[in-house]
């Protein structure tokens, strides 16, 4: 039927055509116009659809632009060395802001005391203002001590276990069972883990507020992610490498160290650095098992040896949770904010960056 | 033309009578064959003759592939996959037993495989991967083996000025070779071929063929082919195989030229498969 | 010809023995398998853990419960329900007088006209606002009782309570009197109810009466409840988990009584997920279907990255961002005249399930468009060939080809992203609003402008100060629980969706 109907179309066309002599519209040109209107649905629609995609990149550099320039402010200087290194390399204090002599006075902690030695007697009636005076460099440490401690952690047992569910592992219904259930581990939110780590090693084992039991939560939160990351890469290798090395008589490690985690390599690193990315930006998960809001001491100041793996340390997502939440919006506490802001996300995005370069780079360098 | 220096037998694990006689001799005992429920191999009892050729010809999905890498256990590697009746012997040795040194078998047997596999590493060190893998680290041993292994698989020529370049930057014809040269460069006494030319141009199977009749003369070989010429031109004796079960076995002239089965002879004639 | 192959002496037979060997292979493989081991029995250990911390609450909370009951709280609770509502009754006519204010200002009066002209009307609402003064009177005195009752109860020491839990009855038993005194005086006063100079005011507070006499009626129900309540009625054990999953209420640390009822939680956490997928999809979706189809290279090889790049940012910076930016902007723009027509508009609270909503989009954006990107990428190229071989442009080969056969593909990706919204944690701590309460649904879509609380914020604003082991602590994990289970869902939901694409696709 249809075929029969287009059929004669094209035979009615035919018959136009030559019935009509050039310098006519010819039913192509017809056509086209009715074209013209299911061009133009679509040219709207990529349009619409263009501007969704430039969307989201304004919103996103919205607020890296944001944070980079409100942040900048704190963190660059115009004079040389052009970094403000205090804001780097001091621990947070609290401000003081009082009127002396008819000008403002804005004082840390130390200023502000040393300013009174200075001035005996003086009575000024000083509003304080928490962590908004000195740095951030006790946070900066913390956030590195648990990134190493949690990642240690997790790619030691995380690629050890991928390396045996992917090369030694019998694929049975156990296995099966436990690749599913670290698959969907790996999306249980990481408050949940969190809590977990709140209740079993901060108030289970004892181990209170501490570096220690924040390592192990972070590091068992991204264990699911680098177990199923790295078995992934480490599958990805074709199994004719290692059937080809075997049968040259390597034996089972032998083909492993040689001729699979080499290539397995690049991928199972670019998640490992998705995996720091991830660790070093969470908070929930050490709100209250390893981070102090406030803390005097750098982590190696402590009595014994011991103690350095059982004290809470400072750390930058926190900081920046109670500076953003705990203490009201006002002018002098912008400067703190966004300067944790951008500090963390520089350095959260210099990461991910590092980790999108290298796959990109191993993506085109690596193919069978 | 070719000199073949033999030495006297270094390995200790032979001791049966005449180890000259039994070299590279193996004998396939009713062997049954299952992966997992299915099973693929119904009594297989096959004598394949030491430095010689022998091929398994069939239609496809009669156990041919199965049957090649029950020669040297790569089905271990396949889950469920079992041996379920019969014996595999290397020289008078049950290659299964709890004894055998499954790695020391792989280095004896070697294996070339359907799909080209080289590593992703230089030519060089495709050659080398085998000797370094057997603790060899002497740098003048190793290219000595990896010219002598390259120029067996009649491939040095073509690759001497570029040793270091990947073993993926070649043709898929020599690709195949070098995967040949490595095998040889392990100085097996056995060697395995699953279809090696399926993937190849006619000149590149031309030069496979003219190498696997230079090597009989040292190794023992067994090749699965699809192509009845290729059985024809390069096999002493040819196993024919239909639904896992072994039909005809036979010198290879004897084979083409007037099978006892019918259904040989119809495969043969191209009637079916 | 060359020499084929010369020795076999290259490779001597094996070096080390066998059996060593053979041991290193095991050991390294028993290294593998032991961390492959400690990996799963710690991941099922969380599980486990809880699972044990939080089912502890059941019995926990029935004790709670039983304590409500046997300390007369819950007696007392049947008065303070009157209260609670002779107080609303008098919010409205405030409400009303607003309103009434606000027309008569609108048709120009002075501010001493307008008192002048409701005199009568605040007359009435504080007559009927004194109403309840005897009602507020036995209700402190019994609270006060019960509370009594309870910490003597909760120490452990029950004698007297029969005597104090009689006295707490005699005296809740002048509810009879005082309520009749109520209906006597409430009347009296309804005789004597003003009329209103707006007409449309006129009509609610006419309805305004007809609440009242519905209140009054009330009064006998509730002085039979009072009558047959028993402290000795045991309650039934399924309570402990019914009022955690419909209770609408989640107090804590109160002096009178906690309730552990997730239902605000589970709402504001539902909420926010729905308001961030309602912006997300369509622009995750989008981007995807541009960026694979329609984009030029070069614009897809620098949306990609910026766009994974973007799930890189730190949530805790995006809820200082919203705190910091997005919260004000919102309720600035909504008190733009742009915005007059919009019924709830201005708002009042710059941290609302919108706000919080607006940058968990943000956060989800990137996880529906990476895994939409690789399920349309992934049609294979033949379904695109034929159907432009049969004239179809573009547009219509997105619609009617590539969309639908990667359709389930993009339902995982959106599932994932909702478990990544519903999970998050700093977002919605910081940008929610952290309220307690189920939105007011009777505002339409104002309810998406009112402050929340979520089950991870709750988590995690509370868990820091619990005592270890109590109702409340084990509470907390039950959210946590919930929370895990509704991400266990989601996730395998997904995969299977995943699985059916790969098998549409092949
Ligand atoms: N890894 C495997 N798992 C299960 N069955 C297999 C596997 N490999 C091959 N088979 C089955 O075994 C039979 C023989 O296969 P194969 O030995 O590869 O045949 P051939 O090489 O002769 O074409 C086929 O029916 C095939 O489906
Ligand atoms: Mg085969």
């Amino acid at each position: 039927m249809n075929d029969e109907a287009r059929m004669t179309n094209v035979e009615g066309m035919t018959n136009d055509e030559t019935a009509s002599n050039a310098g006519s519209p010819s039913s192509f040109v017809i056509r086209h116009s009715s074209f013209g209107r299911g061009r133009f649905l679509e040219a709207l629609t990529f349009w619409i659809f263009r501007l969704a995609t430039y969307l989201i990149l304004a919103a996103a550099t919205y607020i890296f632009l944001d944070i980079g320039i409100k942040g900048g402010r704190t963190v660059f200087t115009r004079t040389a060395p052009f970094i403000n290194v205090a804001f780097l390399s001091q621990a947070p204090q609290t401000l003081y802001v009082f009127d002396f002599a008819g000008k403002k006075m804005t004082l840390g902690d130390r200023e502000f005391r040393d300013w009174k030695s200075v001035h005996p007697g003086v009575e000024v009636e000083a509003t304080s203002v928490a962590y908004s005076a000195g740095g951030i460099w006790p946070c900066i440490v913390g956030t590195a001590l648990l990134v190493i401690g949690s990642m240690a952690l997790a790619l030691g047992i995380g690629i050890s276990s991928a390396i045996y569910l992917s090369e030694y592992s019998r694929n049975g219904p156990l296995i099966r069972l436990v690749r599913i259930a670290i698959l969907n581990l790996a999306g249980v939110p990481s408050i949940v883990f969190g809590l977990f780590g709140f209740g079993l090693f901060v108030i289970f084992f004892g181990w209170n507020v501490s570096l220690i039991a924040g390592w192990f939560t972070l590091g068992l939160m991204v264990l699911p992610a680098i177990i199923t990351a790295s078995e992934e890469s480490l599958r990805a290798v074709p199994q004719g490498l290692r059937e080809g090395s075997l049968a040259l008589g390597a034996s089972k490690w032998q083909t492993i160290r040689k001729n699979v985690l080499p290539y397995a390599l690049p991928g199972i690193l670019t998640s490992s650095i998705l995996g720091i990315a991830r660790v070093a930006g969470e908070t929930a998960p050490i709100m209250f098992t390893a981070a102090y809001a406030m803390k005097d001491e750098m982590p190696w100041q402590v009595a014994r040896f011991t103690d350095f793996f059982f004290q809470g340390v400072m750390a930058l997502p926190y900081h920046i949770y109670v500076v953003s939440s705990k203490i009201p919006q006002n002018e002098y506490t912008e400067r703190v904010q966004y300067g944790s802001a951008f500090v963390f996300l520089f350095l959260v995005m210099l990461i991910a960056l590092t980790s999108i370069v290298l796959r990109e780079r191993s993506r085109s360098r690596l193919s069978w | 033309m070719v000199s073949v220096v033999e030495m006297p037998e270094k390995t200790s694990q032979i001791t049966a009578s005449g180890p000259e006689v039994r070299r590279g001799l193996i004998e396939i005992k009713q062997l049954d064959f299952a992966y997992g429920d299915h099973q693929v191999l119904h009594d297989v009892t096959l004598s394949i003759a030491p430095r010689a050729v022998t091929a398994f010809i069939g239609p496809s999905g009669c156990g041919k592939t199965t049957l090649l890498r029950c020669l040297n256990r790569m089905n271990d590697l396949i889950d469920g996959a079992r041996i379920t009746r019969g014996s595999v012997e290397i020289e008078g040795i049950d290659i299964n037993a709890p004894g055998v040194d499954v790695v020391d078998l792989r280095r004896r047997v070697g294996m070339v495989f359907q799909k080209s596999n080289p590593f992703p590493k230089s030519i060089y060190d495709n050659v080398a991967y085998g000797l370094r893998i057997a603790g060899i680290t002497k740098r003048t041993l190793i290219d000595e083996a990896v010219e002598r292994s390259l120029r067996s698989a009649a491939l040095w020529d073509e690759v001497k000025d570029r040793l270091h370049v990947s073993g993926y930057g070649i043709s898929g014809g020599q690709q195949q070779r070098l995967c040949i040269a490595r095998a040889l460069a392990v100085e097996p006494e056995i060697i395995l071929m699953d279809e090696p030319c399926s993937a190849l141009d006619p000149i590149a199977t031309a030069k496979v063929e003219e190498l696997i009749r230079q090597l009989k003369q040292q190794y023992t070989i067994v090749i699965v082919t699809h192509n009845m010429q290729q059985a024809g031109r390069c096999s002493d004796h040819t196993a024919f195989f239909y639904l896992g079960r072994l039909i005809e076995f036979d010198g290879t002239a004897k084979i083409f030229s007037n099978p006892r089965q019918r259904q040989t002879e119809e495969y043969i004639t191209g009637r079916f498969g | 010809m060359e020499r084929v192959a010369a020795s076999r002496i290259l490779i001597p037979a094996r070096r080390k023995s066998r059996r060593a060997q053979m041991a290193i292979e095991q050991g390294i493989k028993a290294f593998f398998g032991g961390n492959a081991l400690v990996a799963v029995i710690v991941l099922a250990l969380i599980t486990i853990f809880l699972f044990r911390e939080g089912f502890g609450f059941f019995g926990q909370n029935l004790a709670n419960l039983q304590l409500y009951r046997q300390a007369g709280l819950e007696y007392v609770d049947i008065i303070r329900a009157v209260t609670t509502q002779h107080e609303a009754l008098s919010r409205k006519l405030s409400e009303i007088r607003l309103r009434e204010v606000r027309s008569l200002e609108k048709r120009n009066a002075a501010p001493d006209e307008i008192n002048a002209a409701l005199a009568p009307f605040d007359q009435f609402a504080s007559g009927f606002s004194d109403t309840a003064e005897n009602l507020h009177g036995l209700v402190s005195d019994l609270t006060e009782q019960a509370s009594a009752l309870k910490e003597q109860l909760a120490a452990g020491n029950n004698s007297g309570s029969e005597t104090a839990l009689r006295a707490l009855r005699e005296r809740g038993a002048t509810f009879e009197s005082v309520s009749a005194e109520m209906t006597a005086s409430v009347s009296n006063l309804m005789a004597t109810a003003p009329a209103l100079p707006d007409t449309a005011e006129q009509k609610s507070f006419d309805q305004w009466k007809i609440a009242v006499r519905d209140y009054l009626a009330g009064f006998p129900v509730a002085s039979k409840k009072l009558r047959e309540w028993s402290a000795d009625e045991p309650i039934p054990w399924y309570r402990s988990l019914s009022s955690f999953l419909f209770g609408r209420e989640w107090v804590t640390a109160s002096f009178w009584q906690d309730w552990y009822g997730i239902v605000p939680l589970l709402v504001g956490s539902v909420m926010v997920s729905i308001v961030a997928l309602v912006i997300a999809v369509p622009l995750g979706v989008a981007s995807a279907i541009y960026v694979s189809e329609v984009a030029s290279r070069h614009e897809k090889r620098l949306i990609k990255p910026y766009i994974e790049f973007i799930s890189a940012i730190p949530s805790v910076v995006l809820g200082f961002f919203g705190i910091a930016v997005v919260g004000q902007a919102i309720r600035a723009a909504s008190q733009s005249s742009l915005f007059k027509w919009v019924s709830f508009f201005p708002i009042s609270e710059r941290l609302n399930i919108f706000t919080a909503g607006c940058l968990l989009a943000l956060m989800a954006v990137p996880t529906i468009f990476t895994l939409a990107e690789d399920a349309l990428r992934n049609v294979p190229r033949g379904f695109k060939e034929a159907s432009y071989a049969l004239g179809a442009n573009r547009l219509q080969t997105i619609a009617r080809v590539i969309v639908p056969a990667s359709l389930s593909g993009i339902v995982s990706a959106v599932l994932l992203g909702l478990g990544r919204v519903i999970g998050e944690t700093m977002v919605v701590l910081l940008c929610a609003g952290n309220r307690i309460a189920i939105p007011d649904f009777s505002q339409g879509l104002g309810a998406v402008f009112q402050p929340v609380h979520t089950m991870t914020g709750i988590i995690a604003q509370e868990m820091g100060e619990v005592v270890r082991g109590s109702t409340h602590y084990r509470a907390l994990f039950m959210v946590g629980l919930v929370l895990f289970t509704i991400t266990l869902g989601i996730n395998w939901l997904a995969q299977r969706f995943v699985a059916r694409f790969r098998m549409s696709v092949g």
